[in-house]
């Protein structure tokens, strides 16, 4: 990086003229194949171009060729890249080479730059360099279309071209006015050379101090931009994460101004590697929140404030995974590749629902990773008379089972099915037999699988993990429960001891949650989100119950302001049914998870479910004593 | 517990009984007069609240309802502990359900608040042809064991209201009840709101 002056870019005459020309030419494309720019629910294909290539070799014959997606989501926007199945212009690249390059819902947030290259001899490209400095290879544009491109990112994001080197475009994700504000008072410093796209890019910059934040929010520019220009001298190891902070940031937007400030204000217990975990005394730093909602008893303030755990450690939420995407974790023969990526993209996006019949499959453990296509069909077809052998069984004699009476008569030929293959259950286990809830678990399953011996295998796998949760005795919820109770502690310690003096520790208010996996606080789209998110086992196997921890801080102050005892709180906590956003509580979860790290991971006993059982143990114990 | 004061009175009420006997049915019909051929089993514990007027008072019901499966019953004493009052539910058309009846019954006679007042209620009483439970027979457990006793039908409403407004009546308005052992006391006022219920 070249330590140069930072250029004011308000009056470089190159800079606006570059907007204009921008904007100019963005009008001229909106005329075009851009139908509109509105917000629309869920993810929108905001650009998409063919024939774009990655040369893998020095040898453009050997390009892998793919299509170049935007794709606007909320008030993000991504960019894909996803090769076209078997094209390779030579043998010698495998689907494996094109699953290496394959760039899938990489959200703007994370980029620093784009530089361009439009030789007047040979194709134009770009290369996309990350806010950790690594860079993709360069994307040859076959068709054209690098300035389209370019325009189009910039109606979507906040990109601005280097001072430095004209074909370099600086990436700020702002998106409302306050933070289009805020990102302009910071350019002096976000634009401050990154000219250098294919090697990591050093640490610079960034104001740490209050005093000068508390300017930022002030919005005089002039000024910040002077301060921008001192700071610039200095060399402040902890600006780059101040530059990721800030770009998550700019996704919470109801805490534009303030949470800013905090932030720089508290740097120093965010200025970490990202690889470590903030350990127990770091709470400590942050100011206590002065609104109460309640207003009537004052309520310890907690020491770890979500909004800024999640800004600082929660990612965006993502578009869910399409066939086109999942078919790039795939070999030729059907096989999942890495299945490590697969379930990280699945926890940043879930999955669309036309795909989840076949995704499902393989998530729960019915169908192994490294399965084929064949493979899979195979199983298909041995499991299908499995079945059909075990629910011979109860056929001949369960119409006078009358403990199923309770489905008999409706209509629903799903109701039918519903209690068929439960049945079947519980002579496939005899041990854990029919128990109410498991129609909860079944029933989005055999909603999206249809198959009835397909709902069912699929079913089994799911209770394999989560049959402990119906043990007789209640150990599986009670070591789940006792593990919450540990995570509260640790998280958040003032709302663990309010538990402890209403003798509330035993957790029961959550036993709904734990034991259906939140199947009755969700709507039915929004369960099955959560579900295939759970069962990407990422970052935790354990994630539900930070779930559980996200939800119980997000009120916190109501618990405790209001003295909730036992009873109110179950009421309180049963009522909260279909009023909890997931995607935050999703964001909250995962910046919990990772924020307590090993601490966390050492509050979960070996062997709670969803783990599977421990080795040594047998599978369902049934003691005949209650622990309560 | 259930307190008075300004004759308003607050009860906690909890409902005991079999998988299928109707526990939710019944709430539901009393608190919204609706009914549901198959409803949906219940998962921990629910919560509703409802109100009976009385000549001389009015008791808010603050309603638990408990999943019935015989294997969450270690759970029931977290519901039923503070309880002013319980009613007992079993499907006359079932003799397990019956059985299982008696069990809590004896559960809540040992462990459950002294003061407690205590109902049976054979739900179902529209299924005539398959009753297995003969009405006689439940009138007289109830007596020995000094039970308000009803035969009741969630689905035609028969005798729910009543069942409700009996066992208000019955309640130990004046007195005031004992704290049961090993409960936690919350320091707060006694007239403490708890209209915060979506179902009054």
């Amino acid at each position: 990086m070249n330590e140069t002056e930072v250029h004011d870019l308000s009056d470089d005459a190159d800079y606006a003229t570059s907007i204009q020309q921008s904007s100019g030419m963005m009008r001229r494309s909106d005329s075009g194949k851009r139908s509109s720019s509105s917000d629309l629910d869920g993810a929108e294909i905001v650009y998409t171009k063919d024939n774009v290539a990655v040369h893998p070799t020095q040898y453009a014959s050997e390009r892998i060729s793919g299509r170049l997606k935007l794709i606007k989501q909320e008030n993000s926007l991504f960019m894909t890249w996803i090769p076209y199945k078997g094209q390779s212009s030579s043998s010698r690249l495998s689907e494996k080479d094109k699953n290496l390059y394959t760039i899938r819902a990489l959200p703007f947030s994370d980029v620093r730059s784009i530089r361009r290259h439009t030789p007047t001899l040979g194709w134009q490209y770009v290369i996309v360099v990350m806010s950790s400095g690594l860079a993709f290879p360069p994307l040859y544009f076959y068709n054209g279309g690098v300035r389209e491109f370019i325009a189009t990112a910039k109606q979507h994001i906040v990109l601005v071209r280097s001072a430095e080197d004209g074909n370099v475009f600086l990436v700020n994700d702002f998106q409302n006015p306050l933070q289009r504000t805020l990102s302009s008072l910071e350019l002096p410093m976000a634009v401050s050379g990154s000219n250098v796209p294919c090697t990591s890019l050093p640490a610079s910059e960034l104001p740490s101090n209050a005093h000068q934040e508390n300017d930022v929010s002030v919005g005089s520019s002039e000024r910040f931009q002077q301060n921008g220009r001192q700071q610039q001298k200095h060399h402040d190891p902890t600006r780059d994460l101040s530059i990721q902070i800030l770009e998550k940031f700019s996704l919470v937007t109801r805490f534009a101004r303030e949470t800013t400030s905090q932030i720089f204000r508290d740097s120093d217990g965010f200025s970490i590697n990202e690889g470590e975990k903030l350990d127990q005394s770091v709470p400590d730093h942050h100011p206590i929140t002065a609104s109460n909602e309640s207003g009537k008893v004052p309520v310890a303030s907690d020491p770890l404030e979500l909004d800024k755990l999640s800004l600082a450690w929660g990612k965006p939420r993502q578009p869910p995974l399409g066939h086109e995407e999942w078919t790039t974790f795939l070999d030729s023969e059907g096989r999942v590749m890495d299945s490590q990526s697969l379930r990280k993209r699945i926890f940043y996006g879930g999955v669309e629902h036309n795909m989840r019949k076949e995704v499902w499959t393989i998530l729960l453990g019915y169908h192994a990773y490294d399965s084929t296509y064949a493979e899979r069909e195979y199983l298909t077809t041995i499991k299908k008379t499995e079945y059909e052998t075990i629910k011979k069984q109860w056929q001949a004699k369960v119409r006078t089972d009358r403990s199923f009476s309770f489905y008999d008569g409706d209509e629903n030929p799903n109701v039918y099915l519903l209690r068929d293959i439960l049945l079947t259950y519980s002579f496939y286990n005899f041990d854990l037999g029919y128990c109410q809830g498991m129609s909860d678990l079944l029933s989005p399953i055999l909603f999206v699988m249809g198959d009835e011996s397909e709902s069912f295998w699929c079913f089994v796998s799911l209770m394999e993990r989560l049959g402990p949760n119906f043990n007789r005795d209640q150990s599986g919820m009670h070591s789940q429960l006792f593990a919450l109770s540990k995570l509260v502690e640790l998280l958040d310690s003032p709302l663990h001891n309010y538990f402890a003096q209403n003798d509330c520790l035993n957790y029961f208010f959550c036993f709904r949650w734990i034991l259906i996996q939140f199947k009755r606080e969700f709507e039915y789209e929004k369960t099955m989100q959560l579900w295939e998110v759970l069962w990407t086992h990422h970052p935790s196997e354990h994630l539900h119950l930070y779930v559980c921890v996200a939800i119980l801080k997000r009120h916190r102050a109501k618990i405790m302001g209001e003295k909730m005892d036992f009873d109110t709180l179950l009421k309180f906590i049963n009522e909260l049914s279909d009023h909890i956003d997931l995607d935050a509580t999703l964001r909250d979860a995962e910046a919990l998870c990772l924020h307590a790290g090993e601490n966390g991971a050492a509050s979960i006993p070996p062997g709670t479910p969803p783990s599977l059982p421990l080795e040594d143990a047998s599978i369902y114990p049934q003691p005949d004593d209650d622990i309560l | 517990m259930a307190s008075s004061g300004n004759k308003n009175i607050n009860a906690k009420l909890v409902l005991l009984g079999d998988v299928g006997a109707g526990k939710s049915s019944l709430v539901l019909r009393f608190v919204k007069g609706q009914f549901i051929e198959f409803q949906e089993s219940t998962i921990g514990a629910a919560f509703f609240s409802q109100t009976v007027a009385l000549n001389e008072a009015t008791v808010k019901f603050e309603i638990w309802d408990t999943a019935g499966q015989e294997r969450y019953h270690s759970l029931a004493p977290m519901y039923y502990r503070g309880a002013a009052a319980a009613i007992i539910v079993y499907d006359i058309t079932n003799q397990t359900s019956f059985d299982r009846a008696k069990k809590w019954v004896q559960e809540l006679q040992a462990q459950g608040n002294p003061n407690m007042v205590m109902a049976l209620a054979g739900n179902k009483s529209d299924m005539l042809d398959a009753r297995q439970v003969a009405a006689e027979e439940a009138q007289s457990y109830a007596r020995e064991n000094s039970l308000f006793f009803m035969e009741t039908s969630a689905k035609t409403a028969n005798n729910v209201n009543d069942l409700f407004y009996e066992i208000a009546k019955r309640l130990p308005l004046m007195q005031p009840a004992s704290n049961p052992s090993g409960m936690v006391l919350v320091d707060r006022p006694a007239d403490k709101a708890t209209g915060a219920s979506c179902c009054s």
